[in-house]
């Protein structure tokens, strides 16, 4: 796979900063606030014409959910990928309705052998409808499942190897899981297969009452960043990219974190 | 053995609608999702209605949080919609907010159920004092 290098999070109130990275190659849109036939935003339009992969990011598909996914919205996130002839697509490992309900949020899958089930029927329908690679991400759960069976290393490995899918790595999730279930992070590396990683997410977080959450409107840690040197020293994946919703800092301060990545990953600066 | 599709709906429920914690999870970190939830549903009504949200100042995290917490989402369009509604049908919708809704009135057909949609005819709407008029998709404030 190409290596990209470091990239970030493309959202319409950071589209002049992004437009003016001169080493940017690779960024990420969120796939449902883009316009399936309408007009691109002209941010996006300006990256891809540039040449820089922009990988369409589904937030909505619900894989994790019980209930089959929904083919307009497989048919939307298709649609953006072909407008923007991005080389891949991306999607969460978990649900975000049910019984008709949104929850707003993503939430976890029980880690169980009828949920594996579930989100590999969903993933292999998904896949069915796209032209391009899918990456699956696993989320940071504030809380888990009672009747887990599987550990995170096993319940990922086991989807992966059965989807032939993808992984999107969020470093920051890795942390937070660990920190807030009280485990080491780098040792869910060595259960994972990383030579499947085909981008990672690098976002920042805060800590409230004992626990962390991965908020994508705080700073990222130092630790989040040591996390990303001992992946790199492992497996470097393609591309590794800030992933920031909100609260935008100064632009000073916005390079100065991708410049961190690209220190903590060794890959070249791109501001 | 329930299923996993009503099981996840249970979970739903307890985390938008105010619905008891299925038995077995840690209610302590259930409640502090179902928190966190809320606040960023918060967040992102407020980049949608800015006006509403500037104008409760202090009071916006609150009375969102209790309007909030037994309705799941519809989309931050429509959930702060029907909050604004909801203010001006009990005489809260503070005025510096009412400029906000009145023009969303006059530009948008919004029956409480289903997506607002474009109004092909012309309106006229006012909103705690605020007057908004609308003729051929061109909204404008008349009065604030």
């Amino acid at each position: 796979m190409t290596a990209y290098g470091v990239g970030i999070g493309w959202r319409p109130e950071i589209a002049g900063f992004v437009a003016q990275l001169p080493g940017l190659r690779f960024a990420e849109v969120v796939a449902e606030s883009v316009h399936a036939h309408g007009d691109l935003p002209i941010g996006l339009t300006d990256l891809r014409d540039r040449g820089v992969a922009v990988v369409p990011h589904g937030v909505k598909l619900s894989l994790g959910g019980a209930e089959p996914v929904e083919s307009a919205r497989v048919a939307h996130l298709a649609a953006v990928a072909q407008r923007l002839g991005a080389p891949l697509v991306s999607e969460h490992i978990a649900f975000v309705r049910a019984g008709g309900v949104e929850a707003g949020h993503l939430l976890p899958v029980p880690r169980s052998r009828e949920a594996v089930a579930a989100v590999v029927g969903n993933v292999r329908r998904t896949q069915a409808e796209l032209d391009v690679p899918l990456a699956l991400e696993p989320i940071a759960a504030l809380f888990d499942w009672p009747d887990d069976e599987l550990d995170e290393g096993a319940f990922l490995t086991e989807i992966l190897e059965q989807t032939d899918a993808l992984l999107l790595l969020d470093v920051a999730n890795v942390y937070a899981n660990a920190r807030n279930r009280g485990t080491d992070p780098a040792a869910l590396f060595d259960r994972l297969p990383l030579e499947r990683i085909a981008y990672c997410h690098v976002a920042g977080g805060a800590a409230h009452d004992g626990v962390y959450h991965d908020t994508h409107t705080d700073a990222v840690p130092r630790e989040v960043l040591e996390l990303v040197t001992e992946l790199c020293g492992r497996h470097r994946p393609p591309a590794l990219m800030l992933e920031r919703d909100g609260a935008y800092p100064p632009a000073a301060e916005l390079a100065a974190e991708l410049d961190a990545i690209a220190a903590a990953s060794g890959y070249p600066v791109i501001t | 053995m329930t299923s996993l599709a009503e099981r996840q709906a249970a979970l739903v429920a307890a985390l938008t609608s105010g619905a008891p914690v299925p038995p077995g999870f840690d209610a302590r970190l259930v409640e502090t999702a179902r928190v966190a939830l809320l606040r960023k549903r918060a967040g992102e009504v407020a980049r949608q209605w800015p006006e509403l949200a500037a104008a409760l100042g202090p009071r916006w995290l609150p009375e969102w949080t209790a309007w909030a917490a037994a309705r799941p989402t519809n989309g931050s369009l429509r959930d702060g919609w029907d909050l604004a509604r909801d203010l001006t049908a009990s005489g809260a919708l503070p005025p510096r907010a009412g400029a906000e809704l009145a023009v969303r009135e006059a530009a948008m057909h919004y029956d409480g159920r289903t997506a607002p949609r474009p109004r092909r005819l012309p309106a006229l709407r006012r909103a705690a004092g605020a007057v908004a008029v609308q003729a051929g998709g061109r909204v404008r404030v008349l009065r604030r």
